[in-house]
């Protein structure tokens, strides 16, 4: 698998520690959301995917203030939390950002239903690729239609994560 | 902060994604290799996450209560009539309840029979649930510190839950009976047929290693079978609901994506076995760590 690593150009510095922190704290919080015992019938096997929803938000916008260390970070934490085997949402974390970081340029500055599809395209994407790794985890196949709704509702939430993290950028860094 | 050489730097930057990439997969193929590699790293980690997840947890119990309560009371007079028939159909239950613990108690008493374990319980706070299409798992809020051990059934009010796979010192985590890597030893209630009772991550589990096709019916309860030594005998588990390509469907009597607590049933075996799980793979650590058990409680 050959990763080639994509500049990052330069962004906007920013020096209070609280905007640096921002795209780590909120990824992290967002793996802690991803395991709270919401008790909605069938919730648990449909829970969206929180952190790729910031890890998309912040690789767009933010990719320096959230380094490959800390998806790997917080990806293991949701695994060793969740009970899924250990490595699994880091490697899709890490992937995620390899796909979003060489189609970058094409997703700064472009309105919103642009941005949205781009994360539907990467959504679908992922979830076929962890109902793959559980399928050969497992040896057998697994039924995915879990796996459908799951990418469904995380699109479907994504905006209203999309706003909030934008909103919260603007608050802490003064850009969006 | 030391500072480097922007071709040091770069150099770096170049290197750590693939370098985690890498990493990633070796942990999926380790832990795949060996399951107990991170069960310590995991089970720190519970124990370190449980104060702020129950933290959490207890503001989104508030919200959960808040939403029962709005829809009980938009849907009184419905309920309010199911519950009286329901009332007046567990009337006549009751009667028989209490007339066969009587006779009960009297045969029992002709054949000097021996009184059953008795069971003790801890409850615990559900914190966290897998979050995820393919496990099905849960973090209580009950660990070491509170007497609960490996291998205990986790149940509530209504029936099975499932089994406790890891213990911390303050969380522990229970993989439910419809997860791909539950395996419950049952019966069938009504003619003692023993089965295994098969997670599929599917909400119904199935019966695996019946006799025969046909030894399960539809409206069948199935209950634990206490084979194994781990689980008290006579847990309800579920009913049987449907019988398709795969054999018959159970469905569990606990609505488990609704827990908010669950009971841990000690049932005074879990301790003195063997740490009951992956007992193949590592005998030394285990026969250590059974006996760091043994001389702790």
């Amino acid at each position: 698998m050959a990763l080639k690593v994509f500049s990052i150009p330069a962004l906007p510095r920013v020096n209070n520690s609280a905007a640096r922190l921002l795209p780590v704290a909120t990824t992290l919080l967002a793996a802690v959301i991803s395991v709270l015992p919401v008790q909605i019938p069938g919730y648990a096997a449909l829970t969206p995917v929180f952190t790729l929803m910031a890890a998309y938000h912040w690789t767009i916008y933010r990719p320096d203030l959230l380094p490959p260390a800390a998806l790997f970070a917080v990806g293991l934490s949701e695994d060793l939390l969740a009970g899924s085997p250990v490595g699994v949402n880091a490697l899709l974390l890490l992937l995620a950002r390899v796909a979003v970081l060489s189609y970058r340029r094409y997703f700064v500055n472009r309105n919103f239903p642009f941005v949205w599809t781009g994360f539907a395209l990467l959504t679908v994407l992922a979830m076929f690729a962890l109902w793959l790794l559980h399928c050969i985890l497992n040896l057998s196949l697994l039924d995915f239609r879990n796996a459908v709704i799951r990418a469904a509702l995380t699109v479907a939430i994504f905006p209203v994560a999309s706003f909030m993290l934008g909103r919260a950028q603007r608050a802490v860094m003064g850009t969006g | 902060m030391i500072r480097l050489s922007p071709q040091m730097r770069s150099a770096i930057q170049r290197t750590t994604l693939p370098i985690l990439v890498l990493l990633s997969a070796v942990f999926i193929v380790l832990g795949k290799a060996d399951q107990l590699l991170f069960d310590s790293l995991r089970t720190r980690v519970s124990d370190s996450a449980a104060p702020v997840l129950d933290a959490l947890a207890r503001p989104l119990n508030a919200v959960n209560d808040v939403v029962d309560h709005v829809r009980l009371a938009v849907m009184t007079y419905q309920e309010n009539v199911r519950l009286e028939a329901e009332n007046s159909r567990l009337m006549q239950w009751q009667q028989a309840a209490r007339n066969l613990a009587a006779e009960n108690r009297e045969l029992r008493g002709l054949l000097k029979a021996v009184p059953q374990t008795a069971l003790s319980y801890v409850t615990a706070p559900v914190i966290a649930n897998s979050g995820g299409a393919f496990v099905r798992m849960i973090l209580i809020n009950a660990g070491s510190e509170d007497h609960v051990s490996r291998g205990e059934a986790a149940i509530t009010g209504e029936g099975l839950v499932g089994r406790l796979t890891e213990v911390g010192e303050r969380a522990s985590r229970v993989l439910l009976i419809t997860d791909l890597n539950s395996r419950i030893p049952v019966t069938i209630e009504s003619t003692h047929v023993p089965a295994v009772l098969a997670g599929d991550n599917s909400e119904r589990p199935r019966l695996q290693y019946l006799p025969s096709a046909g030894s399960a019916k539809i409206g069948d309860r199935i209950i634990t079978s206490g084979e194994g030594g781990v689980f008290p005998p006579g847990l309800p588990v579920g009913v049987v609901t449907a019988i398709d390509s795969t054999g018959p469907r159970v469905e569990p009597y606990v609505e488990l994506s609704e827990l908010s607590y669950v009971l841990v049933v000690d049932y005074g075996l879990a301790r003195s076995l063997p740490q009951p799980l992956p007992m193949l793979s590592r005998p030394n650590k285990h026969a250590r760590s059974a006996g760091e058990a043994a001389a702790t409680h």
